[in-house]
């Protein structure tokens, strides 16, 4: 039983659409705890993705199984299918750089590399490909401006990204993950640790990306999925309850329990 | 009658509170009273010694209990090339370990491998002497030096370097028996550090598609560089003033040479074998106990400059 046959003609609606991630029958374990049951689901490509409920309901362990950041840790491991471009990124023959290359991951908080803003930018781009200086110089440009941070550190690219605000670091991190061109960005509550006037810069900047990435955000803010996303997810103790449109999931909910959250009743 | 009882056991507590905190503070003054009077002790036992020989005993390489000249360039050079060669070979392998335990093992068989490093890192200094004469030095004597004096022999140079009687004592097992001592000092300081990095921005690393070698290399070790150094700087301060495990191989001799495998002496080492024929009173005894000093002041600025780069990673 998943939400998929309860949500009918929305959810087929959305299958059809050209989907950059279809996730099959995906369950994934800590150890012995099964923290996603059996999730089926498909992010159309070049839409935004929100994935909302609960602490511990699994959103945050499905971002990390599709960059493969859970291979990291032994005990943790997922059974099931994610199809990305044509290959299950579960299998164990898969190169994580590459597909991690491919799909990009911003943080709950800014992490800046311990260096400056330029090699923050350019440590990524320069593990998969080799440009020559200009063109680098032009790759740090142009990812700077796409996330609105280019008139402000334009003059100062060489000091360490560790002067610059939360807010602007995030947009860094932003930078340094579209650097590497991914078709999918992945969002683990990129405006947690944000100020309500950065938060909404980079809800912003959400909207103007969707046009060239496929973007899943994990939030806690129902206000900031309703703002930002094509398609809402709803989970809950590892299971995914339901999804549909950001406009249907806010205004129409089909199941109680969805009802019940996003009107503040538990969570 | 209850308030009675109230105030005086409230008196007696008060008391007994005093009594115990003023203990504590000569358990503390105790401290500071031996650390003040080692010290002094070595600084006056040594005066005879700088009196005698005037700062030029810092730097004059002489050591002649016959002629009753003394001087510590050579045990402190000896000290000072055991230690660079003990440190450069204890680093990567302390590095490879700590990287290792951090990033690849498997929890249980790195939790068995944490726990040798501890463990290597209790064992008694006399038996790492002991170790060193028993194994390292045969064959220092037998393989090592003979392949050297072979193959690099006729090298200019490195002539010089390998050069002597294949005794197996000197500079080269020194610094040998030494990396093994500190190598898990090292290696513990580094584990730490490295499990101090935010996992978050490891994986902001990870996360770009990078390999363990490029998030260590460009991420992590930028992050922990200081306190990297401080437990580099840890080690060398263990390995200045270490004194059994060198002793039983350094082959006691004052002289300074391009050979590594020539015997040699460190400042800790000299003081262990001459100190027993040192009559009290003597200029010898002075100048061993001005050497005791110098060592002291070299542990104590290495140690003050580990901290100082441990506290600002820490803080």
């Amino acid at each position: 039983m998943n939400a998929y046959s309860m949500t009918g003609s929305t959810m087929d609606a959305t299958m059809t659409a050209d989907a950059a991630l279809s996730v099959r029958n995906l369950s994934f374990f800590y150890g012995q705890t099964e923290a996603l049951k059996n999730i089926t689901l498909d992010f159309p490509k070049g839409c935004v993705t929100a994935m909302i409920g609960p602490s511990g309901c699994g959103k945050s362990t499905l971002l990390r199984v599709f960059n493969r950041m859970y291979d990291l840790y032994p005990g943790q491991r997922a059974t099931g299918e994610v199809m990305f471009d044509g290959v299950n990124l579960l299998e164990s023959g898969v190169d994580l750089n590459q597909l991690r290359a491919r799909i990009g991951m911003v943080f709950q908080k800014p992490t800046p590399f311990p260096m400056s803003i330029y090699d923050n930018i350019a440590f990524g781009v320069r593990l998969h490909e080799r440009l020559s200086r200009r063109d680098m110089d032009h790759r740090v440009e142009e990812v700077l401006t796409r996330v609105a941070l280019w008139s402000e550190v334009r003059d100062r690219l060489r000091s360490p990204a560790s002067g610059l605000s939360g807010g602007q670091q995030q947009r860094l991190c932003i930078a340094r993950s579209i650097a590497t061109k991914p078709e999918v960005l992945l969002l683990d509550e990129p405006t947690s640790a944000l100020d309500p006037i950065s938060t909404a810069r980079i809800e912003e900047l959400l909207d103007e990306l969707k046009d060239h990435f496929t973007i899943a955000i994990v939030t806690h803010n129902m206000q900031q999925a309703a703002r930002c996303a094509d398609q809402v997810a709803f989970f809950y103790l590892g299971e995914l309850i339901e999804m549909d449109s950001a406009d249907r999931l806010f205004t129409a909910p089909r199941l109680k329990q969805t009802q019940d959250y996003i009107t503040g009743r538990f969570g | 009658m209850t308030h009675d009882r109230d105030a005086s056991s409230l008196g007696r507590h008060s008391r007994s509170d005093q009594i115990f905190q003023i203990l504590l503070a000569c358990c503390a003054a105790a401290v500071l009273l031996t650390l003040g009077g080692l010290v002094l002790t070595m600084a006056f036992g040594g005066t005879r010694a700088f009196e005698t020989f005037g700062p030029g005993f810092v730097w004059h390489n002489v050591w002649n209990p016959v002629s009753n000249t003394y001087g510590a360039l050579a045990p402190l050079f000896g000290t000072l090339i055991t230690t660079i060669i003990g440190v450069a070979l204890a680093l990567p392998l302390a590095f490879g370990t700590a990287f290792w335990l951090t990033t690849m093992a498997p929890p249980r068989i790195g939790e068995i491998v944490g726990t040798a490093v501890q463990l290597l890192a209790a064992v008694p200094s006399i038996i790492f002497g002991m170790w060193g004469l028993f194994v390292i030095k045969p064959i220092m004597a037998r393989d090592i030096q003979p392949f050297l004096t072979h193959h690099l022999g006729h090298v200019p140079v490195v002539r010089q370097i390998v050069h002597g009687a294949p005794f197996g004592y000197g500079l080269m097992t020194g610094g040998i028996v030494l990396a093994v001592m500190i190598t898990p000092f090292i290696a513990a300081v580094m584990r730490d550090v490295f499990m101090a990095t935010p996992p978050m921005l490891r994986e902001s690393a990870f996360g770009l598609g990078a390999t363990r070698w490029e998030v260590m290399r460009q991420v992590t070790l930028p992050w922990s560089r200081a306190g990297v150094i401080g437990g580099i700087v840890l080690g060398m301060g263990r390995a200045l003033g270490e004194t059994m495990a060198v002793t039983f191989v350094i082959g006691d001799s004052n002289r300074i040479g391009w050979s590594l495998f020539a015997p040699a002496n460190t400042v800790a080492s000299l003081i262990a074998l001459e100190f027993p024929e040192s009559p009290a009173g003597s200029i010898k005894l002075a100048s061993l106990l001005a050497l005791g000093f110098i060592l002291m002041l070299l542990s104590f600025a290495s140690l003050a400059v580990a901290r100082l780069l441990l506290r600002e990673r820490t803080a």
